[in-house]
């Protein structure tokens, strides 16, 4: 029981809510890089929220089903295409026996996710099904055994949770909004006033580990380099050019350079579904908002 | 959320980590202090804390929102009180405690030129033979400060002033598991192949990276590890690369 890989997408992985536990040892969390759309995906498909998805960026791959089974795409609209026949996103959608999933056309976002109703057989690594800085290569089987299938009559129940998550990760006019870390207070004043008025732009460099983007370059009022410490996704990075880099699901556990301070856990979907060339601004917010609205979403997903 | 305690700062990272943080130094018994308290909060099994990651005076604490906070108490105030508690706890506890006694891990190294791509630069730019290089390298016990930027990188310290250098301006495209580089007051091994700007002066036999579960690292933060040297003919006895 599995799904063939019949071509290789620029950079696709499978992925969970991550491997957390090993940062110590320099092992990355990773993860999906939308985490609301990989958990609609599953709800909608009656799974465990930490179900393993494929996370697909475009051009994507080519899978072709081996077995009958049901499946939801979520996140990124790339025009899915089962054999020839377009289908829906965000719906329980059941595929047979050597149909083939082809994405036609990147219209909406950066990151799609395929869910499907079956359990991962393969091998957990350190707790997580997740994708370490690999990608999916041609040819190879990803072995899905089939729950039951899924009844898809009664789906209206997530109507509304659809919705509300959709508005919620592409919404482009949004700001995004960070929490100050610890370099905050070594931007100077003209820079910190820069990074909170001026729009950035998502760069062509941008990739699972971190998203380069540009606007004003800012500068420390102390030379930027520091005893590495700590990062975690989110985390706004000065380069020494006067760039940021944001870190993304598979940053590297320590860093060196300005850490400016974090994008908050419910506005990085959003940001990762930006694609190059989307501008947005960031506004500050506080820690007490952030975790109110991750509980108020997370909440969303439990009933 | 920023408090002070005696020498520590904490302050929160975004919305779901905290940083115990002590002075900005490489120094031996500041990352002593910073692996007593990861060693201290992970033996206390809390729930909602999902990572603990020592780095120089770093102590970087991540957790799961829904799991490690009230929904009920402001946010701010439960990870002040938190972070004071635990703080005080630890430092009640060791007050008392002096120098670890953590055995040394001896760790061997060709130091030959076939893999020691960067020792004969080396020794010219800090006008000493490459046999005092070897020596100077060998001598000195390091600490392990850091883990990071590969899964299993170690970085080493303090490297004697007298074989410092800094890292390549280019990076090379490839560096082999096992190499053993420079880059200022720090020295550190390769766990992958993988590019990399370090001074490379030699390549240890061990494999410091496997991906099985109950191995994964050889080292961790906090170890001491001193060098020693051999030959081709012992690295290729001792060689766990494949």
């Amino acid at each position: 029981m599995s799904i063939k890989i019949i071509k290789k997408g620029l950079s696709d992985s499978i992925q969970d809510n991550g491997r957390y536990g090993y940062q110590h040892l320099g092992i990355q969390p990773s993860g999906c890089m939308d985490i609301i759309s990989a958990w609609l995906a599953n709800k909608i498909l009656n799974n465990d929220l930490n179900n393993a998805v494929f996370e697909l960026h475009f051009p994507s791959s080519q899978l072709l089903f081996e077995n009958d089974y049901t499946i939801c795409i979520t996140g990124a609209n790339f025009v899915p295409v089962i054999n020839d026949k377009s289908i829906e996103l965000n719906k329980p959608i059941h595929v047979s026996k050597n149909d083939i999933l082809t994405m036609f056309q990147p219209i909406e976002g950066r990151t799609c996710y395929i869910g499907i109703h079956a359990q991962l057989t393969d091998p957990l690594w350190l707790g997580s099904h997740s994708f370490s800085k690999e990608t999916i290569q041609k040819d190879v089987l990803i072995n899905f055994k089939a729950n039951n299938k899924m009844d898809t009559q009664n789906i209206e129940s997530n109507k509304q949770l659809i919705e509300e998550m959709q508005k919620w990760v592409f919404d482009h006019h949004a700001p995004i909004h960070i929490i100050p870390g610890p370099a905050w207070t070594h931007l100077s004043n003209v820079s910190l006033n820069a990074l909170l008025t001026y729009p950035f732009e998502i760069t062509t460099q941008a990739n699972r580990m971190g998203f380069n983007i540009s606007g004003p370059k800012l500068t420390l009022t102390i030379e930027n380099n520091f005893l590495s410490s700590g990062v975690t996704r989110g985390t706004l990075q000065l380069l020494p050019n006067g760039d940021i880099i944001v870190l993304m699901a598979d940053h590297q556990t320590i860093g060196g350079y300005a850490n400016l301070g974090q994008i908050i856990l419910v506005d990085l979907p959003r940001f990762a579904q930006f694609k190059t060339g989307q501008s947005f601004k960031f506004e500050l917010t506080s820690l007490e908002n952030a975790n109110q609205l991750y509980r108020n979403i997370y909440e969303k997903f439990q009933h | 959320m920023k408090i002070k305690i005696q020498e520590w700062d904490v302050y929160s990272l975004g919305d779901h980590a905290i940083v115990f943080s002590l002075e900005a130094k490489v120094d031996t018994n500041i990352v002593q202090c910073i692996t007593a308290l990861a060693t201290f909060i992970k033996d206390k099994n809390i729930n909602g804390i999902i990572d603990i990651i020592p780095s120089y005076h770093t102590l970087t604490v991540v957790y799961n929102i829904v799991q490690f906070l009230n929904p009920n108490t402001n946010a701010r105030e439960q990870l002040t009180l938190f972070s004071n508690n635990l703080l005080i706890d630890f430092l009640n506890q060791h007050k008392t405690k002096t120098k670890h006694q953590n055995s040394i891990i001896k760790v061997p190294v060709c130091y030959d030129i076939y893999f020691g791509l960067d020792i004969e630069n080396l020794s010219v730019a800090k006008n000493i033979s490459v046999e005092e290089v070897i020596k100077i390298h060998t001598s000195t016990i390091y600490e392990v400060y850091s883990i990071g930027f590969l899964p299993g990188f170690t970085y080493m310290g303090i490297v004697d002033e007298k074989i410092q250098m800094a890292r390549h301006e280019k990076p090379r495209m490839n560096v082999l598991a096992g190499s053993v580089g420079i880059a200022g007051l720090q020295t550190g091994i390769y766990p992958t192949n993988s590019p990399g700007g370090w001074q490379i002066i030699g390549r240890t036999p061990w494999n410091i990276f496997n991906r099985e579960e109950t191995i994964l690292t050889k080292f961790k933060v906090g170890d001491l590890v001193q060098f020693y040297s051999i030959d081709k003919n012992e690295f290729d006895k001792m060689n766990e690369h494949k």
